[in-house]
Protein backbone atom coordinates (compact mmCIF):
# COMPACT_ATOMS: atom_id res chain seq x y z
CA UNK A 1 0.00 0.00 0.00
CA UNK A 2 2.72 2.39 0.98
CA UNK A 3 4.52 1.51 -2.23
CA UNK A 4 1.63 2.62 -4.39
CA UNK A 5 1.25 5.87 -2.46
CA UNK A 6 4.89 6.89 -2.46
CA UNK A 7 6.06 8.74 -5.55
CA UNK A 8 7.96 6.31 -7.80
CA UNK A 9 11.39 7.80 -8.37
CA UNK A 10 11.61 6.60 -11.95
CA UNK A 11 8.66 8.73 -13.13
CA UNK A 12 8.97 11.67 -10.72
CA UNK A 13 12.70 12.19 -10.39
CA UNK A 14 13.64 14.86 -7.89
CA UNK A 15 16.61 17.07 -8.69
CA UNK A 16 19.99 15.71 -7.55
CA UNK A 17 21.64 17.54 -4.62
CA UNK A 18 24.20 19.35 -6.78
CA UNK A 19 21.43 20.87 -8.91
CA UNK A 20 19.73 22.21 -5.79
CA UNK A 21 23.06 23.64 -4.63
CA UNK A 22 23.64 25.26 -8.04
CA UNK A 23 20.13 26.77 -7.97
CA UNK A 24 20.86 28.41 -4.59
CA UNK A 25 24.24 29.65 -5.84
CA UNK A 26 22.46 31.10 -8.87
CA UNK A 27 19.99 32.90 -6.60
CA UNK A 28 22.90 34.34 -4.59
CA UNK A 29 24.78 35.35 -7.76
CA UNK A 30 21.76 37.16 -9.29
CA UNK A 31 21.12 38.93 -5.98
CA UNK A 32 24.73 40.18 -5.90
CA UNK A 33 24.39 41.37 -9.53
CA UNK A 34 21.14 43.22 -8.70
CA UNK A 35 22.67 44.94 -5.70
CA UNK A 36 25.89 45.66 -7.63
CA UNK A 37 23.99 47.22 -10.54
CA UNK A 38 22.44 49.83 -8.22
CA UNK A 39 25.19 50.42 -5.67
CA UNK A 40 28.62 49.22 -6.86
CA UNK A 41 28.72 50.30 -10.54
CA UNK A 42 29.12 54.08 -11.08
CA UNK A 43 26.64 55.99 -13.29
CA UNK A 44 27.81 56.45 -16.91
CA UNK A 45 29.25 59.80 -17.97
CA UNK A 46 28.00 61.46 -21.16
CA UNK A 47 24.42 60.16 -20.94
CA UNK A 48 21.40 62.49 -20.88
CA UNK A 49 20.36 60.81 -17.65
CA UNK A 50 23.45 59.48 -15.85
CA UNK A 51 21.50 56.78 -14.02
CA UNK A 52 19.82 55.42 -17.17
CA UNK A 53 22.97 53.35 -17.77
CA UNK A 54 21.92 51.01 -14.94
CA UNK A 55 19.32 49.42 -17.23
CA UNK A 56 22.24 48.22 -19.34
CA UNK A 57 23.15 45.64 -16.67
CA UNK A 58 19.84 43.91 -17.40
CA UNK A 59 19.26 44.81 -21.05
CA UNK A 60 22.57 43.49 -22.42
CA UNK A 61 22.43 40.09 -20.61
CA UNK A 62 18.80 39.60 -21.74
CA UNK A 63 19.70 40.33 -25.37
CA UNK A 64 22.66 37.97 -24.99
CA UNK A 65 20.46 35.21 -23.54
CA UNK A 66 17.95 35.54 -26.39
CA UNK A 67 20.90 34.94 -28.73
CA UNK A 68 22.07 31.93 -26.67
CA UNK A 69 18.51 30.54 -26.75
CA UNK A 70 18.40 30.88 -30.54
CA UNK A 71 21.71 29.03 -31.00
CA UNK A 72 20.81 26.30 -28.49
CA UNK A 73 17.42 25.75 -30.17
CA UNK A 74 19.36 25.22 -33.42
CA UNK A 75 21.79 22.80 -31.77
CA UNK A 76 18.98 20.75 -30.18
CA UNK A 77 17.12 20.70 -33.50
CA UNK A 78 20.26 19.41 -35.22
CA UNK A 79 20.69 16.78 -32.50
CA UNK A 80 17.06 15.74 -32.98
CA UNK A 81 17.48 15.22 -36.72
CA UNK A 82 20.88 13.51 -36.53
CA UNK A 83 20.83 11.53 -33.24
CA UNK A 84 17.95 9.11 -33.47
CA UNK A 85 15.07 11.63 -33.30
CA UNK A 86 14.66 11.62 -29.53
CA UNK A 87 11.71 13.44 -28.00
CA UNK A 88 14.03 15.00 -25.41
CA UNK A 89 15.94 16.96 -28.07
CA UNK A 90 12.74 18.18 -29.74
CA UNK A 91 11.23 19.40 -26.46
CA UNK A 92 14.58 20.98 -25.49
CA UNK A 93 14.53 23.03 -28.72
CA UNK A 94 10.89 24.07 -28.15
CA UNK A 95 11.55 25.13 -24.54
CA UNK A 96 14.64 27.10 -25.66
CA UNK A 97 12.51 29.01 -28.19
CA UNK A 98 9.78 29.73 -25.63
CA UNK A 99 12.32 31.06 -23.11
CA UNK A 100 14.20 32.90 -25.89
CA UNK A 101 10.98 34.68 -26.83
CA UNK A 102 10.47 35.84 -23.21
CA UNK A 103 14.07 37.13 -22.97
CA UNK A 104 13.68 38.77 -26.40
CA UNK A 105 10.57 40.65 -25.22
CA UNK A 106 12.34 41.69 -21.98
CA UNK A 107 15.42 42.90 -23.91
CA UNK A 108 13.16 44.89 -26.26
CA UNK A 109 11.21 46.49 -23.40
CA UNK A 110 14.32 47.45 -21.40
CA UNK A 111 15.97 48.76 -24.60
CA UNK A 112 12.88 50.83 -25.43
CA UNK A 113 12.78 52.41 -21.98
CA UNK A 114 16.46 53.35 -22.29
CA UNK A 115 15.91 54.60 -25.86
CA UNK A 116 13.06 56.86 -24.67
CA UNK A 117 15.34 58.42 -22.05
CA UNK A 118 18.45 58.83 -24.19
CA UNK A 119 17.18 59.15 -27.79
CA UNK A 120 13.77 60.68 -27.05
CA UNK A 121 11.66 57.93 -28.64
CA UNK A 122 10.68 54.39 -27.69
CA UNK A 123 11.31 53.15 -31.21
CA UNK A 124 13.34 54.38 -34.20
CA UNK A 125 14.21 51.23 -36.26
CA UNK A 126 17.82 51.16 -35.19
CA UNK A 127 19.49 48.05 -36.79
CA UNK A 128 19.57 46.30 -33.43
CA UNK A 129 15.90 47.05 -32.83
CA UNK A 130 15.11 45.71 -36.30
CA UNK A 131 17.10 42.52 -35.74
CA UNK A 132 15.48 41.81 -32.37
CA UNK A 133 12.01 42.28 -33.90
CA UNK A 134 12.91 39.84 -36.66
CA UNK A 135 14.18 37.36 -34.06
CA UNK A 136 10.84 37.72 -32.25
CA UNK A 137 8.91 37.15 -35.49
CA UNK A 138 10.99 34.04 -36.14
CA UNK A 139 10.43 32.65 -32.62
CA UNK A 140 6.70 33.33 -32.93
CA UNK A 141 6.56 31.66 -36.37
CA UNK A 142 8.31 28.58 -34.94
CA UNK A 143 5.73 28.33 -32.14
CA UNK A 144 2.83 28.86 -34.58
CA UNK A 145 4.23 26.03 -36.70
CA UNK A 146 4.36 23.72 -33.66
CA UNK A 147 0.78 24.55 -32.74
CA UNK A 148 -0.41 23.75 -36.27
CA UNK A 149 0.75 20.10 -36.24
CA UNK A 150 -0.97 17.45 -34.11
CA UNK A 151 1.25 14.44 -34.71
CA UNK A 152 4.23 14.49 -32.29
CA UNK A 153 6.76 13.04 -34.71
CA UNK A 154 5.74 15.30 -37.62
CA UNK A 155 5.77 18.34 -35.32
CA UNK A 156 9.27 17.55 -34.10
CA UNK A 157 10.67 16.80 -37.56
CA UNK A 158 9.17 19.86 -39.29
CA UNK A 159 9.89 22.37 -36.55
CA UNK A 160 13.50 21.16 -36.23
CA UNK A 161 13.94 21.67 -39.99
CA UNK A 162 12.43 25.14 -39.78
CA UNK A 163 14.67 26.13 -36.84
CA UNK A 164 17.76 25.06 -38.77
CA UNK A 165 16.66 26.98 -41.87
CA UNK A 166 16.27 30.06 -39.67
CA UNK A 167 19.72 29.53 -38.24
CA UNK A 168 21.23 29.43 -41.76
CA UNK A 169 19.50 32.67 -42.78
CA UNK A 170 20.05 34.69 -39.56
CA UNK A 171 23.72 35.68 -40.15
CA UNK A 172 22.71 37.62 -43.27
CA UNK A 173 20.82 40.12 -41.14
CA UNK A 174 24.04 40.80 -39.27
CA UNK A 175 25.71 41.92 -42.52
CA UNK A 176 22.77 43.68 -44.13
CA UNK A 177 21.12 45.74 -41.41
CA UNK A 178 24.08 47.89 -40.29
CA UNK A 179 24.68 48.88 -43.92
CA UNK A 180 21.17 50.01 -44.78
CA UNK A 181 20.58 52.16 -41.71
CA UNK A 182 22.72 54.26 -39.41
CA UNK A 183 22.94 53.03 -35.83
CA UNK A 184 22.83 55.16 -32.70
CA UNK A 185 23.21 52.06 -30.56
CA UNK A 186 26.24 52.17 -28.22
CA UNK A 187 29.15 49.98 -29.38
CA UNK A 188 29.12 46.40 -28.15
CA UNK A 189 31.10 45.66 -25.00
CA UNK A 190 33.96 44.37 -27.12
CA UNK A 191 34.15 46.86 -29.99
CA UNK A 192 35.51 46.47 -33.52
CA UNK A 193 39.08 47.21 -32.51
CA UNK A 194 38.88 44.27 -30.10
CA UNK A 195 39.28 46.56 -27.09
CA UNK A 196 37.07 46.51 -24.02
CA UNK A 197 36.04 50.13 -23.62
CA UNK A 198 34.25 50.32 -20.25
CA UNK A 199 34.89 51.35 -16.68
CA UNK A 200 36.08 48.26 -14.79
CA UNK A 201 33.37 48.20 -12.06
CA UNK A 202 30.65 48.54 -14.73
CA UNK A 203 32.28 45.77 -16.72
CA UNK A 204 32.41 43.48 -13.68
CA UNK A 205 28.67 43.92 -13.02
CA UNK A 206 27.82 43.56 -16.71
CA UNK A 207 29.81 40.35 -17.14
CA UNK A 208 28.44 39.08 -13.81
CA UNK A 209 24.95 39.78 -15.15
CA UNK A 210 25.69 37.99 -18.44
CA UNK A 211 26.97 34.89 -16.63
CA UNK A 212 24.07 34.99 -14.14
CA UNK A 213 21.34 35.39 -16.73
CA UNK A 214 22.87 32.69 -18.96
CA UNK A 215 22.88 30.32 -15.97
CA UNK A 216 19.30 31.41 -15.19
CA UNK A 217 18.30 30.52 -18.76
CA UNK A 218 19.80 27.04 -18.49
CA UNK A 219 18.25 26.48 -15.05
CA UNK A 220 14.80 27.56 -16.33
CA UNK A 221 15.39 25.40 -19.40
CA UNK A 222 16.25 22.32 -17.33
CA UNK A 223 13.22 22.79 -15.08
CA UNK A 224 10.79 23.43 -17.94
CA UNK A 225 12.19 20.51 -19.93
CA UNK A 226 11.77 18.07 -17.03
CA UNK A 227 8.18 19.25 -16.59
CA UNK A 228 7.52 18.87 -20.30
CA UNK A 229 9.00 15.36 -20.37
CA UNK A 230 6.87 14.31 -17.39
CA UNK A 231 3.76 15.73 -19.08
CA UNK A 232 4.62 13.87 -22.29
CA UNK A 233 5.12 10.61 -20.35
CA UNK A 234 1.79 11.16 -18.62
CA UNK A 235 0.06 11.65 -21.99
CA UNK A 236 1.57 8.43 -23.32
CA UNK A 237 0.14 6.47 -20.39
CA UNK A 238 -3.43 7.56 -21.04
CA UNK B 1 23.21 10.23 -61.57
CA UNK B 2 21.32 9.91 -64.80
CA UNK B 3 18.39 8.21 -63.07
CA UNK B 4 18.41 11.05 -60.49
CA UNK B 5 18.28 13.60 -63.29
CA UNK B 6 15.49 11.65 -64.97
CA UNK B 7 13.47 11.64 -61.73
CA UNK B 8 13.97 15.36 -61.13
CA UNK B 9 13.10 16.33 -64.69
CA UNK B 10 10.07 13.98 -64.64
CA UNK B 11 8.76 15.87 -61.59
CA UNK B 12 9.44 19.20 -63.28
CA UNK B 13 7.62 18.01 -66.44
CA UNK B 14 4.72 16.54 -64.41
CA UNK B 15 4.19 19.83 -62.58
CA UNK B 16 4.13 21.80 -65.81
CA UNK B 17 1.77 19.26 -67.43
CA UNK B 18 -0.59 19.57 -64.46
CA UNK B 19 -0.23 23.34 -64.62
CA UNK B 20 -1.02 23.40 -68.36
CA UNK B 21 -4.39 21.70 -67.68
CA UNK B 22 -5.86 24.59 -65.70
CA UNK B 23 -3.10 27.26 -65.53
CA UNK B 24 -4.08 27.76 -61.89
CA UNK B 25 -0.69 28.92 -60.53
CA UNK B 26 0.14 31.06 -63.57
CA UNK B 27 -3.26 32.78 -63.46
CA UNK B 28 -3.09 33.33 -59.70
CA UNK B 29 0.44 34.72 -59.77
CA UNK B 30 -0.07 36.85 -62.88
CA UNK B 31 -3.44 38.31 -61.92
CA UNK B 32 -2.36 39.00 -58.35
CA UNK B 33 0.76 40.81 -59.58
CA UNK B 34 -1.00 42.81 -62.30
CA UNK B 35 -3.81 43.89 -59.93
CA UNK B 36 -1.29 45.10 -57.36
CA UNK B 37 0.73 46.83 -60.09
CA UNK B 38 -2.32 48.71 -61.30
CA UNK B 39 -3.10 49.72 -57.72
CA UNK B 40 0.46 51.02 -57.17
CA UNK B 41 0.48 52.82 -60.49
CA UNK B 42 -2.92 54.48 -59.98
CA UNK B 43 -2.04 55.44 -56.42
CA UNK B 44 1.41 56.86 -57.09
CA UNK B 45 1.24 58.01 -60.72
CA UNK B 46 4.50 58.42 -62.69
CA UNK B 47 6.61 58.40 -59.53
CA UNK B 48 9.70 57.16 -61.41
CA UNK B 49 10.45 60.68 -62.67
CA UNK B 50 10.69 62.07 -59.13
CA UNK B 51 13.77 61.86 -56.87
CA UNK B 52 11.96 59.73 -54.29
CA UNK B 53 11.03 57.20 -56.99
CA UNK B 54 14.46 55.55 -57.10
CA UNK B 55 14.25 54.91 -53.35
CA UNK B 56 10.64 53.77 -53.01
CA UNK B 57 9.82 51.96 -56.25
CA UNK B 58 12.40 49.10 -56.08
CA UNK B 59 10.93 48.26 -52.68
CA UNK B 60 7.37 48.25 -54.07
CA UNK B 61 8.42 46.06 -57.01
CA UNK B 62 9.75 43.39 -54.65
CA UNK B 63 6.74 43.63 -52.37
CA UNK B 64 4.52 42.94 -55.39
CA UNK B 65 6.71 39.98 -56.40
CA UNK B 66 6.85 38.62 -52.84
CA UNK B 67 3.09 38.64 -52.34
CA UNK B 68 2.38 37.28 -55.82
CA UNK B 69 4.76 34.34 -55.32
CA UNK B 70 3.45 33.64 -51.82
CA UNK B 71 -0.03 33.37 -53.33
CA UNK B 72 1.02 30.77 -55.92
CA UNK B 73 4.20 28.89 -54.96
CA UNK B 74 2.89 27.00 -51.87
CA UNK B 75 0.62 25.02 -54.20
CA UNK B 76 3.64 23.02 -55.41
CA UNK B 77 3.33 20.84 -52.30
CA UNK B 78 -0.12 21.68 -50.89
CA UNK B 79 -1.74 20.24 -54.01
CA UNK B 80 0.19 16.96 -53.63
CA UNK B 81 -1.14 16.54 -50.08
CA UNK B 82 -4.70 17.64 -50.94
CA UNK B 83 -5.02 15.24 -53.88
CA UNK B 84 -3.26 12.49 -51.89
CA UNK B 85 -0.55 12.10 -54.53
CA UNK B 86 2.31 12.86 -52.10
CA UNK B 87 2.65 9.20 -51.09
CA UNK B 88 2.94 8.12 -54.73
CA UNK B 89 5.55 10.82 -55.24
CA UNK B 90 7.51 9.56 -52.22
CA UNK B 91 7.55 6.08 -53.75
CA UNK B 92 8.36 7.26 -57.26
CA UNK B 93 11.37 9.48 -56.63
CA UNK B 94 14.10 10.03 -54.07
CA UNK B 95 13.73 13.16 -51.87
CA UNK B 96 16.56 15.14 -53.46
CA UNK B 97 15.04 14.63 -56.93
CA UNK B 98 11.65 15.81 -55.61
CA UNK B 99 13.29 18.91 -54.08
CA UNK B 100 15.22 19.95 -57.19
CA UNK B 101 12.32 19.07 -59.52
CA UNK B 102 9.89 21.17 -57.48
CA UNK B 103 12.47 23.96 -57.14
CA UNK B 104 12.94 24.02 -60.93
CA UNK B 105 9.16 24.33 -61.36
CA UNK B 106 8.86 27.14 -58.80
CA UNK B 107 11.88 28.86 -60.31
CA UNK B 108 10.50 28.78 -63.85
CA UNK B 109 7.20 30.12 -62.54
CA UNK B 110 8.92 32.94 -60.62
CA UNK B 111 11.12 33.94 -63.55
CA UNK B 112 8.08 33.92 -65.87
CA UNK B 113 6.27 36.17 -63.40
CA UNK B 114 9.25 38.54 -63.22
CA UNK B 115 9.49 38.68 -67.00
CA UNK B 116 5.85 39.80 -67.07
CA UNK B 117 5.81 42.10 -64.06
CA UNK B 118 9.16 43.95 -64.18
CA UNK B 119 8.77 45.60 -67.64
CA UNK B 120 5.11 46.47 -66.89
CA UNK B 121 6.10 47.99 -63.55
CA UNK B 122 8.92 50.09 -65.05
CA UNK B 123 6.60 51.35 -67.79
CA UNK B 124 3.65 52.12 -65.51
CA UNK B 125 5.58 54.13 -62.93
CA UNK B 126 8.01 55.53 -65.56
CA UNK B 127 11.11 54.39 -63.76
CA UNK B 128 14.30 54.36 -65.83
CA UNK B 129 17.07 51.94 -64.89
CA UNK B 130 20.65 53.12 -65.37
CA UNK B 131 22.20 49.63 -65.15
CA UNK B 132 19.73 47.25 -66.88
CA UNK B 133 22.23 44.36 -66.67
CA UNK B 134 22.45 44.61 -62.89
CA UNK B 135 18.65 44.99 -62.69
CA UNK B 136 18.18 41.69 -64.58
CA UNK B 137 20.84 39.97 -62.43
CA UNK B 138 18.90 41.14 -59.36
CA UNK B 139 15.66 39.68 -60.75
CA UNK B 140 17.34 36.36 -61.59
CA UNK B 141 19.19 35.99 -58.27
CA UNK B 142 16.30 37.37 -56.18
CA UNK B 143 13.87 35.05 -58.00
CA UNK B 144 16.10 32.07 -57.23
CA UNK B 145 16.18 32.95 -53.51
CA UNK B 146 12.38 33.40 -53.45
CA UNK B 147 11.81 30.07 -55.20
CA UNK B 148 14.35 28.13 -53.07
CA UNK B 149 13.05 29.37 -49.70
CA UNK B 150 9.42 29.00 -50.85
CA UNK B 151 10.00 25.38 -51.92
CA UNK B 152 11.32 24.40 -48.47
CA UNK B 153 8.59 26.27 -46.59
CA UNK B 154 5.87 24.91 -48.92
CA UNK B 155 7.03 21.35 -48.16
CA UNK B 156 6.73 22.11 -44.43
CA UNK B 157 3.32 23.81 -44.46
CA UNK B 158 1.76 21.19 -46.77
CA UNK B 159 1.96 18.73 -43.86
CA UNK B 160 0.23 21.01 -41.33
CA UNK B 161 -3.44 21.59 -40.57
CA UNK B 162 -3.37 25.25 -41.57
CA UNK B 163 -1.91 24.63 -45.06
CA UNK B 164 -1.19 27.63 -47.23
CA UNK B 165 -2.40 30.21 -44.68
CA UNK B 166 0.70 29.37 -42.66
CA UNK B 167 2.99 30.07 -45.61
CA UNK B 168 3.25 33.84 -45.08
CA UNK B 169 3.89 33.43 -41.35
CA UNK B 170 6.75 30.97 -41.86
CA UNK B 171 8.30 32.34 -45.03
CA UNK B 172 8.60 36.04 -44.18
CA UNK B 173 11.20 35.68 -41.40
CA UNK B 174 13.27 33.55 -43.80
CA UNK B 175 12.75 35.89 -46.77
CA UNK B 176 13.37 39.24 -45.04
CA UNK B 177 17.20 39.14 -45.44
CA UNK B 178 16.74 38.25 -49.13
CA UNK B 179 14.34 41.14 -49.66
CA UNK B 180 16.61 43.65 -47.93
CA UNK B 181 19.53 42.53 -50.10
CA UNK B 182 17.67 42.44 -53.40
CA UNK B 183 15.97 45.80 -52.81
CA UNK B 184 19.39 47.35 -52.15
CA UNK B 185 20.73 45.75 -55.35
CA UNK B 186 17.76 47.00 -57.39
CA UNK B 187 18.19 50.52 -55.99
CA UNK B 188 21.84 50.45 -57.04
CA UNK B 189 20.80 49.25 -60.52
CA UNK B 190 18.30 52.12 -60.82
CA UNK B 191 20.93 54.66 -59.68
CA UNK B 192 23.68 53.16 -61.87
CA UNK B 193 25.89 52.44 -58.83
CA UNK B 194 28.04 49.33 -58.43
CA UNK B 195 26.81 46.57 -56.16
CA UNK B 196 29.60 44.00 -55.92
CA UNK B 197 29.30 43.38 -52.17
CA UNK B 198 25.48 43.18 -52.21
CA UNK B 199 25.55 40.85 -55.20
CA UNK B 200 28.06 38.54 -53.52
CA UNK B 201 25.92 38.43 -50.36
CA UNK B 202 22.78 37.81 -52.42
CA UNK B 203 24.43 34.89 -54.22
CA UNK B 204 25.68 33.59 -50.87
CA UNK B 205 22.10 33.73 -49.52
CA UNK B 206 20.81 31.86 -52.59
CA UNK B 207 23.50 29.21 -52.23
CA UNK B 208 23.01 28.82 -48.46
CA UNK B 209 19.22 28.46 -48.69
CA UNK B 210 19.41 26.02 -51.61
CA UNK B 211 22.06 23.85 -49.91
CA UNK B 212 20.32 23.97 -46.49
CA UNK B 213 17.00 23.21 -48.21
CA UNK B 214 18.49 20.23 -50.06
CA UNK B 215 20.04 18.89 -46.84
CA UNK B 216 16.90 19.37 -44.73
CA UNK B 217 14.46 18.19 -47.38
CA UNK B 218 14.72 14.41 -46.72
CA UNK B 219 13.81 15.08 -43.05
CA UNK B 220 10.89 17.31 -44.10
CA UNK B 221 9.61 15.06 -46.86
CA UNK B 222 9.86 11.55 -45.35
CA UNK B 223 7.44 10.92 -42.47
Amino acid sequence: MTETLSAPTSTHPSAPWWKTLLAWLLWLWITVVLVGAFTYAPPAKGFVNLYSSRILFFHVPMAWVSFVAFISAGVWSLLFLTRGRRQRHDLAAAVAVELGLIFCILATLTGSVWSRIEWGAFWNWDPRQTSIVLAMVFYAAYLVLRSAIEDDQARARLSASYALLGLVVAPFLYFVLPRISFSLHPAPVVNQSGQVDMESRMLQVLLGGAVGFTALFFWLHDTALRLRLLAARNDDRR
Amino acid sequence: MSSWLAEASAIFAKDWRAEARNLYALNTLGLFAVTTLVLVSVGLGPMGVTAAGAQVLPFLLWIVLLFATSAGLPRAFVQEEETHTATALRLAARPSAVFWGKLAFSLSLTWALEALVAPLFLAMVQLSVKSPGLFVVGLVAGGFGLAAASTVIAAIIAQTRAGSTLFAVLSFPILIPLLLLVVELTRNAVDGATADVVLRQLLLYDGSVAVAGAMLFPAIWNP
